[in-house]
């Protein structure tokens, strides 16, 4: 295990690209995510405590609870960053290739780069799937039947919502235009096991992945996709949310030169973290929630 | 030309190194304590269930059914459900009122001493208040029963009404 949780929330930046791009898909989650520094202020936050000696035992018992490997809290986290990773990596890659696309000199950069659209459908597909499986890990699968587990799952709130708004916003608006949706569930239908051995993103994540073997994980991936197109789409359409409207919000937090929006949607791959941070505050406050409940 | 790029790399190297090692080297004297010690705690515990000297948490799925689910005016959102534990969230018009937990204390056991100091008894089963927001009993001697309020109006006597909605003498049967 590499980092406790205290110190995974303290050290959550409270300036930078992934805060001020947070702030700015606000508009569109209205007061779900706040900036919150260091582990004391999460328990105040979540719990509403200010007795510190309380404060003190429900921190203690989050600590121990996400240090049991049992608890599942930790391949959360993990699940997390590394799909997050797999996110930077990929931009990289699909920003080389636009320059690609425009500099002749760098046109072997098209050789060596996946086509921008592919990487970020993969990239989309494989934190939808990292979502599902840290939301079970997290949360077990809670309620008396689907009905009750739907409900569990439709309550998504605070930060949770927040990484569904940015994962919408810069993995699929942005990059892939208003059809994004469309865009991605071609190119997920149309990938056969092959593709997703062969790909560096899932290797990464692979063996979190259910499935028994390439053709059932694919099977996940697709499924698992195919479980949040609805719910984006209308996510979308009730919000009104366009790509126009979320660079002119950026705008506001970020010193964006360019217009283009396969160039901010590269900009902001290859700057912000916003699944990992997100993620480990998901993470934290559950830990604080049930830690409250235990003690 | 190369020179330049020679220096912004070492530069950037070094930013990296500096980045990483002040990291690494954060520490947090309030948590850092309780961060070795779980570690010894955990290992501890999973002896002692292993050993039969603890028993076994209960699975938190089966603490499902006694949670007040028929409340008109109220919803109950399944929450959260791990081994001996579950939770749900009490809410009303859309917004949170409170969190209602059951827990194995065989996850926790100093959980339950707690009780040993307790006062009064709620629905049969010794309670008592922690912090300014929860208030818990303890049932049967092994599930301890929580409502956390999570909005301002959700008084003490809303958590010991809504503790009383639990079915706890379904729960005290258990086992």
């Amino acid at each position: 295990m590499s980092q406790s949780i205290f110190e995974l929330i303290n050290e959550l930046p409270t300036s930078g690209v992934t805060v001020m791009s947070l702030k700015a898909l606000d508009y569109i989650v209205p007061g779900e995510w706040q900036n919150i520094s260091g582990f004391e202020n999460m328990i105040t936050l979540v719990t509403g405590e200010s007795d510190q000696a309380m404060i003190q035992q429900i921190g203690e018992r989050a600590i121990t609870l996400y240090n049991d490997p049992a608890e599942g809290y930790q391949r959360a986290v993990w699940l997390y960053q590394t799909a997050n990773s797999i996110g930077g990596k990929l931009g990289a890659a699909a920003l080389a290739n636009k320059i690609g696309e425009s500099v002749s000199f760098l046109s072997f950069l098209e050789k060596i780069t996946p086509k921008a659209d592919k990487a970020q459908a993969i990239d989309f597909s494989i934190k939808v799937a990292a979502e599902i499986i840290a939301y079970a890990k997290i949360n077990g699968i809670p309620g008396d039947g689907v009905a009750e587990f739907m409900g569990a799952v439709g309550d998504y709130g605070k930060e949770s919502i927040m990484r569904l708004a940015a994962l919408t916003c810069f993995d699929g608006l942005i990059p892939l235009g208003p059809d994004f949706l469309r865009k991605i569930e071609e190119f997920i239908s149309g990938l056969v096991p092959n593709d997703l051995t062969s790909n560096p993103a899932f290797s990464a994540v692979s063996s979190m992945i259910p499935g028994g073997g390439a053709e059932g994980q694919l099977g996940f991936v697709q499924q698992g996709f195919n479980s949040i197109k609805g719910w984006m789409g209308n996510f979308v359409s009730s919000k009104g949310i366009t790509a126009e409207g979320v660079v002119g919000s950026l705008k506001n937090y970020i010193d964006i030169a360019d217009d283009k929006l396969d160039y901010v949607a590269g900009f902001l791959d290859a700057t912000t973290n916003y699944f990992d941070y997100t993620g480990v505050q998901t993470v934290g406050r559950r830990l604080i929630e049930r830690a409250v409940a235990e003690i | 030309m190369t020179m330049t790029k020679y220096l912004l790399r070492t530069a950037l190297l070094l930013c990296v190194l500096f980045v990483s090692l002040t990291a690494c080297k954060k520490e947090d004297p309030r948590w850092s304590e309780a961060d070795k010690k779980s570690k010894e705690a955990i290992e501890a515990k999973k002896q002692a269930q292993e050993s039969g000297a603890l028993p076994k948490p209960e699975e938190g799925g089966s603490f499902n059914k006694f949670f007040p689910k028929n409340e008109p005016g109220f919803e109950m959102i399944a929450s959260q459900e791990k081994t001996g534990f579950a939770e749900y969230k009490l809410k009303k018009d859309g917004k949170d009122l409170a969190m209602i937990a059951i827990s194995d204390v065989a996850n926790n056991p100093q959980a339950a001493d707690k009780f040993k100091s307790s006062t009064k008894m709620i629905g049969g089963f010794p309670a008592v208040d922690q912090g300014s927001t929860a208030t818990a009993v303890l049932v049967g001697g092994r599930f301890q029963v929580k409502v956390l309020s999570r909005d301002a109006s959700f008084s003490k006597a809303n958590r010991e009404a809504w503790l009383q909605k639990v079915n706890l003498a379904g729960l005290a049967a258990m086992k």
